[in-house]
């Protein structure tokens, strides 16, 4: 609150370190603001049913895509959808300033407090960034008792990641479907999957509509041959016009990200992507705690939430680190080339530069950064 | 009252000029294509901070230059089991070839190119097997075998050398370390085997009926 440059609101729930003894954000000097009310107080569980049945209620048992097509929204249902996220507020108020629940309880609600109310990371400076990563590791400590490694790092100057795929090489194997899968936290559930690999007939060129995505026989089949498709990370990306919350956009070093807890889930810019990169969380993502990879950058591969776009980031918390992405890692036949398009002795300029390279849909002045080339 | 008009004629002269010259350079269109944005920016290319050498692991590296390309690749020799070969090949290989002495490398069929093409001796070299030896008969380091494969795969050389053929160690900054051909090639069987694609997408089949 007194930090002026804050651009957005913020609200102190009693932090120690912040407030002075006695005092607590509500403003009494003494006693908790929950005492002179003799309210019930709510368990943690209590409260957390208590808030998804108010915003979510009967639709528990329909999956994501029913419960879109499939809502029947009367007055009633609407007002309690409004309230829910007021509650979670007011919950996170109550909890803090409450005497009774305990240290931990209290920072978890000033963590969910913050974390509700936190502005779009592309607008935060880099203390902010550091703080709110710093949030979620300690929230994800006190809900589970493990500990994570998030970063914020910032696009490095001089940096523009580009990638190429070498389609006489690419033997279909998925590798690298299930290197990406695990690498970057997708739901298991649904099975999301940000690459494709389709099986195309030779000799008929790109023929998507012909193409098989999803073959289960030895490969290479005869006649057949194999390419990728994933997020190109366009140099001029449609997804990131489109959408009314700027919660995707485009970074310096050319990475195309999404603020997760931005994203309000409209999936105008997967209707804007021609190639079919983005992803949609229909249902709440499910990775068991054992597969969980714990190394995570904020605008990469940490743990998303139901009705949230993602997509893949050419592994932002690899990539930035200076490790090729997880696909490129496991392609047995490296077909995969990534690297940084603005240093001239990198490989993948020198592909670009001495092989016939082409990319998808070129005519729509997308500039995707992704380019195929043949041996 | 004269002054005035022309001063405003002025500033609305300089503003029109200020227009059109801004209007060309719209910062989403500075360039034509992402080909031009990459030449133009690249020009005052500094490096970066990034560096990919700790990814490369315990993975033992030796430097080579070839065609302007410096890089690194795994070291070969100490990776052979029984390296060096002449511990067991005391002999020249006709004189070892008689059926009272220990049988080795049984488990070799060479399948690569066909018989008129190669055999045992287009690249092992009978008299001296701690090295492998060219069409000519020049000798060829272990650590080197790439010289060994480019005497036809030149195509392919060509690429490895540049960066379009042969996988990255680690990542992608400096400094570049590549497979060499033997790394992913089994020189006796070069090609890739066909195999079942690691994952099958059961939920993309329930989605699509
Ligand atoms: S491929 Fe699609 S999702 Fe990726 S940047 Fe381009 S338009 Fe956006
Ligand atoms: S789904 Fe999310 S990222 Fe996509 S357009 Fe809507 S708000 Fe933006």
């Amino acid at each position: 609150m007194s930090n002026n440059n804050k651009k957005w609101f913020s609200l102190n729930l009693g932090r120690k370190e912040k407030v002075s003894s006695g005092s607590c954000s509500c403003g009494k000097t003494s006693g908790g603001c929950g005492t002179s009310s003799n309210s019930h107080h709510m368990t943690d569980d209590e409260f957390a049913a208590a808030a998804i049945n108010a915003s979510i209620g009967e639709e528990r048992t329909k999956d994501g895509f029913e419960q879109v097509f499939d809502v029947k929204m009367d007055r009633r249902t609407a007002f309690k959808k409004l309230t829910a996220s007021l509650l979670i507020g007011a919950g996170a108020v109550s909890t803090s300033c409450s005497v009774i629940s305990g240290d931990e309880s209290r920072e978890k609600s000033q963590i969910d407090w913050e974390e509700q109310f936190k502005g779009n990371y592309k607008l935060m400076t880099d203390e902010e960034k550091q703080a709110t990563v710093d949030r979620l590791v300690r929230s994800y400590q006190l809900r589970t008792g493990k500990t994570l490694s998030m970063s914020s790092k910032n696009a490095e100057e001089d940096v523009l990641f580009g990638y190429a795929f070498n389609i006489s090489k690419c033997q279909g194997y998925m590798d690298c479907v299930n290197a990406c899968v695990e690498e970057n936290n997708q739901d298991r559930d649904s099975q999301m999957q940000y690459i494709r690999i389709h099986e195309m007939k030779d000799g008929k060129g790109f023929n998507f509509n012909e193409a098989d995505d999803n073959y289960y026989h030895e490969v290479p089949a005869e006649g057949h041959f194999y390419m990728g498709t994933q997020c190109f990370h366009c140099d001029n990306p449609p997804c990131v016009e489109v959408c009314p919350v700027q919660a995707t956009w485009r970074e310096d070093d050319g990475l195309v990200v999404v603020d997760y807890d931005w994203c309000v889930g409209c999936r105008y810019c997967m209707a804007a992507c021609p190639y079919d990169g983005r992803r949609f969380n229909w249902s709440k993502p499910e990775v068991p705690e054992a597969e969980i990879n714990h190394n995570q950058h904020y605008l990469g591969n940490r743990m998303r939430k139901k009705g949230v776009m993602e997509k893949c980031t050419f592994c932002v918390q690899r990539s930035r680190a200076g490790k090729n992405p997880a696909c490129v890692e496991a392609c047995p036949t490296g077909a995969r080339i990534f690297g940084n398009l603005l240093d001239p002795n990198s490989t993948i300029r020198w592909v670009l530069e001495n092989k016939k390279v082409f990319r998808l849909k070129e005519d729509l002045g997308t500039e995707p950064k992704f380019w195929y080339f043949m041996d | 009252m004269k002054n005035n008009i022309d001063i405003m004629s002025k500033i609305v002269c300089f503003s029109f000029f200020l227009l059109v010259f801004f209007s060309c350079k719209h910062h989403e269109n500075e360039y034509h294509s992402i080909t031009d944005k990459i030449e133009a920016e690249s020009k005052n290319y500094h490096g970066t901070s990034i560096s990919s050498e700790a990814y490369i692991g315990d993975i033992k590296t030796i430097e080579i230059t070839e065609g302007g390309h410096t890089f690194l690749i795994p070291e070969r020799k100490s990776q052979i089991k029984s390296y060096a070969c002449t511990e067991c090949h005391t002999k020249p290989l006709s004189q070892m070839q008689s059926k009272n002495l220990k049988k080795a490398h049984w488990d070799i069929k060479l399948d690569h190119a066909n018989a008129n093409t190669m055999n045992c001796i287009t690249c092992h070299d009978g008299t001296n097997m701690d090295h492998l030896t060219s069409l000519t008969g020049k000798s060829i380091d272990f650590n080197n075998s790439y010289n060994m494969c480019s005497q036809c795969h030149n195509k392919q050389f060509e690429d490895w050398k540049g960066g379009a053929h042969g996988k990255r160690i680690g990542g992608w900054a400096p400094p570049r370390a590549s497979m060499t051909c033997v790394n992913c090639h089994n020189p006796h069987k070069p090609h890739f085997e066909s195999r079942w694609p690691a994952r099958f997408n059961t939920q993309k089949v329930k989605e699509r009926e």
